[in-house]
């Protein structure tokens, strides 16, 4: 069997609270997940569901523990080989889309090759790759204010995956959608991850649990399940 | 970087308001700092407009003992100089001359100068037309040609092609022009080393230097000012050492002209500095002024960006989550500052024209070279590196404080990046103290010289400046040699203007205070022992006609004016002023003494007897006691050069006219120059003070206006971030005036710390204005007082119009938004 894809081992979060006492947000965690996964974080409000999002796209570097992916110990990497790792590896989704307000659809997906250096050339080709993929071509002059909230989830999902990652990480990705838009993204996440890219979402509906292969159940900061 | 600045565009004109404020921050102090950099780039860093300028020295002499420290040399004395310096690839000597050129329409007084042939070699400019004058060309009868300024040549001559050969009339006397000096081409150029100098206009014409027998025999006779060019490899002080040998040699070989009491001896100037020296401190100041509003401009538009830049945390925390690099984030944001940098710093370019013009005009006549102050490429890019370093300067701070954004925090829905926003809170606070403090030392500056200038315009001068007229004649040899023609013409010119209506005095005066100019001879007083030692008193010394003191309104102190009755046949007769009394006889009546000039010749001795003691002008400067000063009159010391002075009983202007039309009427070749009332005069002796005085005192009101902006746009802020807290405690039952306290005193905390910062640094700084201020303490405890009390009002001011709208936050909609 082939080495994990990503693997935490006594991994913690603590926060220090006043008088020398702790608040620990992740206890404990350890946790393997295969390249090709479609895994969903669910749990309770406080559980730790995002720390651990945030931990795992290397956000927060504030824990404890072990942490491998693709076989690099990122507890032993320093902070600009981390960022490196992360932006070879790693695109987000976010509950709130989080696009650049001030730049159309297409700067939007240009931006995250822009910061990894692509050339001009390839920069243009892949954006059209992306667009014309997503089917957003008609889209590429508007400003995110000129798109839906699925369209503007989709333009996210499009910039995450547009540098090729091997790992998508959504935080609540379908959390500001109504039921209609929320099943096309998990079927567009579905699909994704037929192409070969793991994901990990939080989530905290069933629903789109069910989208995914496996569950994980976080509350208060302990793996349950 | 072309990607970045496209963006930075785009964020900027995204936010009109935020650029527009931005824009003219910049604009206000690149502005200032252009203007006055193109003041010292003209006057302290152009070079001189000759060939190697750093190699001409002048020389000039000085008698130590008798406290004369700078003063031209005599004809003899040149030609020794001439003659035994080896140190110099050329000397040349030169003075001012006033020109009366006739043959036109209307007969024109021009600036002239008279030369040694030698001077344009020396300055190595060659004429653009014709020749300059040759070795021959010198001395009296080889004097017949004359160089004219390109200037002149186009206006007056209409840039006739012919001219060269031509003979033009100056002074009654037929000239024949033989060269074009270059439009670029100034000399003898405005020394700044008289205190509120008042500079003779550019020089049109210049002829040989004719010295005649008179001048070849008299060592005493000094005019001349003496320019040299260092040779190749010679030092300063080598040169300085061959000078002060030779000045030995006169000393044992003349021992009569320089007794060892005298100190006699001479000194070499670098010719830069001589020009430009009187304003180093000023300009330094103005350019510490300036230095100052940047920083507060730089200090002001870091905190707007902060406050940007609080509001684009999530902006920032999206691209470090989609890969940008910190340094990346810097770039950008550094794009935004730089950018908003140079857009301001082109429009401040642009005030910077406008603000040239205003300078030149206030400056033109009292500032040497003021002229050249203009943009040129050296102002250019040096401004353009300021600006982009203010850019750079001012979007540092915020930059590094957004390059590192807390993506935790700041990517979840709603979150808001607490540490950072502590970070930044401390920094803006920082900078407000520090705004108020530099805007203290600037206005505290600003104030001490404002009081100063003030206490000078109070200044008594010792005479009454208003509703007087002066205007400058001079009469050519040849028409009025020495003696009666020219005491008969000046007589009847005050006759003639006397009679015209609303004239209430009329006199005549070699010199009128405060004009800049100045002359001092030596004199032997009856009875002392100068003879044996050979040193005698030199003091100040005017020729004027009878009603001088009338026109003036300079009181007598005792004894009696001069009268018509003390013609060229009655007994000499001087007039002293009270310095000299106190210093030549003190504790005895001084009317009644003798003095005489004519030592040499004991059979020609004539004794001229102080008949009054008039009260003291102060001559040199109002910020200058009056020194010792003597009166002659007119018709026993007759001057061809006299300054006309006319007492009016309304606006002396309104009789140039009339007084102009009597003088055509009997002698139409004489033109009148200078026509400058007295106020004038008196305005312009402290031209370079009120310079640099209006300068400060704008800096500073342009420092005032950036710290109030930045302090309300600090409080504007800081209630923006506190309107959750204020809807709570207003929710809990604090009154309007609780809230009105709780901003207030957030903002008195700030501004209450840049001020104390602010008056120990001004306690420390201000000691580079003691010279630059009259009768006052660079302490002055009421201005220190009353400024600090000032800013500190404007900025609670500043500070009170947010407060205001946090006592009208709605804690329904506050509490809403928390």
């Amino acid at each position: 069997m082939s080495d994990p894809l990503i693997e935490l081992k006594h991994v913690e979060r603590v926060y220090p609270l006043a008088k020398q006492q702790f608040f620990y947000v992740l206890r404990d965690i350890n946790l393997k997940v295969e390249e090709g996964d479609f895994v969903s974080v669910m749990g309770p409000s406080g559980a730790g569901k995002s720390t651990l999002l945030h931990l795992l796209g290397m956000h927060d570097f504030g824990w404890t523990g072990e942490y491998f992916l693709s076989d690099a110990a990122i507890h032993q990497l320093k902070p600009k080989e981390r960022t490196s790792l992360r932006n070879e590896q790693i695109g987000f989704v976010f509950q709130n889309y989080n696009l650049l307000d001030d730049l159309t659809v297409y700067e939007n997906l240009d931006i995250p090759l822009s910061y990894r250096r692509y050339s001009k050339s390839e920069r243009t080709s892949l954006v059209a790759d992306t667009l014309d993929r997503f089917s957003i071509v008609g889209k590429k002059d508007l400003y995110p204010r000129q798109l839906s909230g699925g369209q503007q989830q989709l333009v996210s999902i499009a910039r995450a995956i547009i540098a090729k990652p091997k790992l998508i990480l959504a935080d609540e990705p379908t959390g500001n959608l109504h039921s209609s838009q929320a099943d096309d993204i998990m079927q567009l996440f579905k699909k994704l991850n037929g192409e070969g890219i793991t994901i990990i979402q939080v989530t905290h509906s069933e629903i789109n649990a069910a989208h995914g292969n496996r569950v994980i159940q976080l509350r208060d900061g302990w793996i349950v399940k | 970087m072309l990607n970045d600045l496209r963006l930075a565009f785009r964020s900027l004109v995204k936010t009109p308001g935020f650029t527009l404020v931005a824009t003219i921050t910049v604009a206000l102090a690149i502005g200032a700092n252009t203007a006055v950099f193109s003041l010292v780039n003209a006057l302290l860093v152009r070079p001189l407009p000759y060939q190697a300028p750093n190699e001409l020295v002048l020389l000039w002499e000085k008698f130590c003992g008798q406290g004369l420290d700078v003063i031209p040399v005599s004809a003899p004395e040149y030609l020794d100089y001439e003659k035994q310096t080896s140190s110099f690839t050329g000397i040349a000597a030169f003075d001012y001359a006033d020109l009366n050129l006739t043959g036109g329409e209307i007969a024109e007084r021009i600036q002239g100068a008279v030369v040694s042939p030698s001077l344009f070699t020396v300055l190595g400019i060659q004429p653009i037309r014709g020749r300059v004058f040759s070795p021959n060309e010198f001395g009296e009868g080889n004097d017949g040609v004359i160089v004219m300024s390109e200037r002149l040549w186009q206006r007056r001559f209409n840039s006739d092609p012919q001219i060269l050969g031509k003979a033009v009339a100056l002074n009654g006397r037929n000239f024949t022009v033989v060269g074009i000096m270059p439009a670029r081409f100034e000399f003898p150029i405005p020394l700044f080393n008289i205190q509120g100098g008042n500079f003779a206009g550019q020089v049109d014409i210049w002829k040989p230097i004719a010295f005649t027998k008179n001048d070849l025999e008299s060592r005493g006779s000094r005019s001349y000012g003496v320019i040299a060019r260092l040779k190749p490899g010679v030092t300063m002080q080598q040169a300085q050492a061959e000078i002060d040998a030779i000045n030995a040699g006169w000393i044992t070989k003349f021992p009569d002209n320089y007794s060892p009491q005298t100190r006699f001896g001479a000194s070499l100037y670098s010719l830069h500095e001589q020009v430009i020296g009187g304003m180093r401190t000023a300009l330094w100041i103005l350019l510490g002024a300036v230095a100052l509003v940047l920083l507060i401009a730089c200090a002001n538009l870091t905190t707007m960006l902060l406050a940007r830049a609080g509001g684009r945390e999530r902006e920032f925390a999206i691209r470090v989550a989609l890969g940008a690099s910190r340094m990346r984030l810097l770039r950008q944001m550094l794009s935004e500052s730089v950018l908003l940098a140079i857009v301001g710093g082109a429009a401040g370019t642009l005030l910077a024209v406008w603000g040239l013009d205003l300078l030149r005009t206030l400056g033109a006549h009292t500032v040497p070279r003021i002229a050249g102050a203009n943009l040129d490429i050296r102002v250019l890019l040096v401004m353009l590196v300021v600006s982009v370093g203010t850019g750079i300067l001012f979007g540092l701070v915020p930059a590094l404080a957004s390059g590192n954004p807390e993506l935790t925090e700041a990517l979840k829905e709603g979150g808001r990046g607490a540490t950072s926003g502590v970070r930044r809170n401390r920094i803006r606070n920082a900078l407000v103290v520090a705004e108020v403090a530099l805007a203290l030392v600037l206005l505290i500056s600003a104030g001490l010289l404002m009081k100063s200038f003030v206490r000078l315009q109070q200044v008594y001068p010792g005479f009454n400046p208003r509703n007087v007229l002066t205007m400058e004649l001079s009469l050519p040899q040849l028409k009025y040699p020495r003696g009666k023609p020219v005491i008969d013409f000046y007589a009847e010119v005050e006759r003639r203007v006397a009679r015209i209506p609303g004239v209430q005095h009329v006199a005549l005066t070699s010199i009128i205070p405060l004009s800049g100019s100045n002359s001092d001879s030596s004199f032997h007083i009856e009875g002392r022992p100068e003879k044996q030692t050979n040193v005698f008193p030199d003091e100040e010394i005017r020729i004027i006609s009878p009603d001088y003191f009338r026109v003036l309104e300079t009181p007598l102190i005792k004894g009696r004016y001069f009268t018509e009755a003390d013609n060229a046949d009655a007994p000499g007769v001087v007039i002293i002023n009270q310095a000299m009394a106190k210093k030549y006889w003190p504790g005895e009546d001084a009317v009644g003494k003798r003095i005489n000039f004519n030592d040499e010749d004991p059979k020609k001795i004539a004794w001229f007897t102080v008949v009054g003691i008039v009260g003291d002008i102060r001559h040199r400067g109002l910020d200058a006691q009056a020194k010792p000063e003597y009166y002659l009159t007119h018709p026993q010391r007759p001057f061809r050069g006299m300054i006309l002075a006319v007492r009016s009983l309304q606006d002396p202007r309104a009789l140039v006219s009339s007084i102009r039309g009597e003088l055509q009427a009997f002698d139409p070749e004489q033109p009148l120059a200078n026509i400058k009332t007295l106020e004038q005069v008196t305005a312009e002796s402290i031209a370079p003070r009120r310079l640099s005085t209006v300068l400060l005192g704008l800096f500073a009101l342009v420092a005032l206006v950036l710290a109030s902006v930045g302090i309300y746009g600090v409080m504007s802020f800081l209630v923006t971030q506190r309107t959750h807290e204020i809807g709570v405690r207003m929710a809990l039952g604090a009154q309007r005036a609780d809230v009105l306290r709780l901003v207030i005193s957030q903002a008195g905390l700030l501004i209450g710390a840049g001020t104390v910062i602010g008056l120990l640094a001004a306690l420390l700084s201000t000691s580079v204005l003691r010279s630059a201020l009259y009768d006052v303490s660079r302490l002055d405890l009421s201005t220190f007082v009353l400024v600090t009390f000032a800013l500190a009002l404007v900025a609670l001011i500043a500070s009170y119009v947010p407060a205001r709208r946090a006592t009208r936050a709605d804690p329904m909609i506050a509490l809403g938004r928390g």
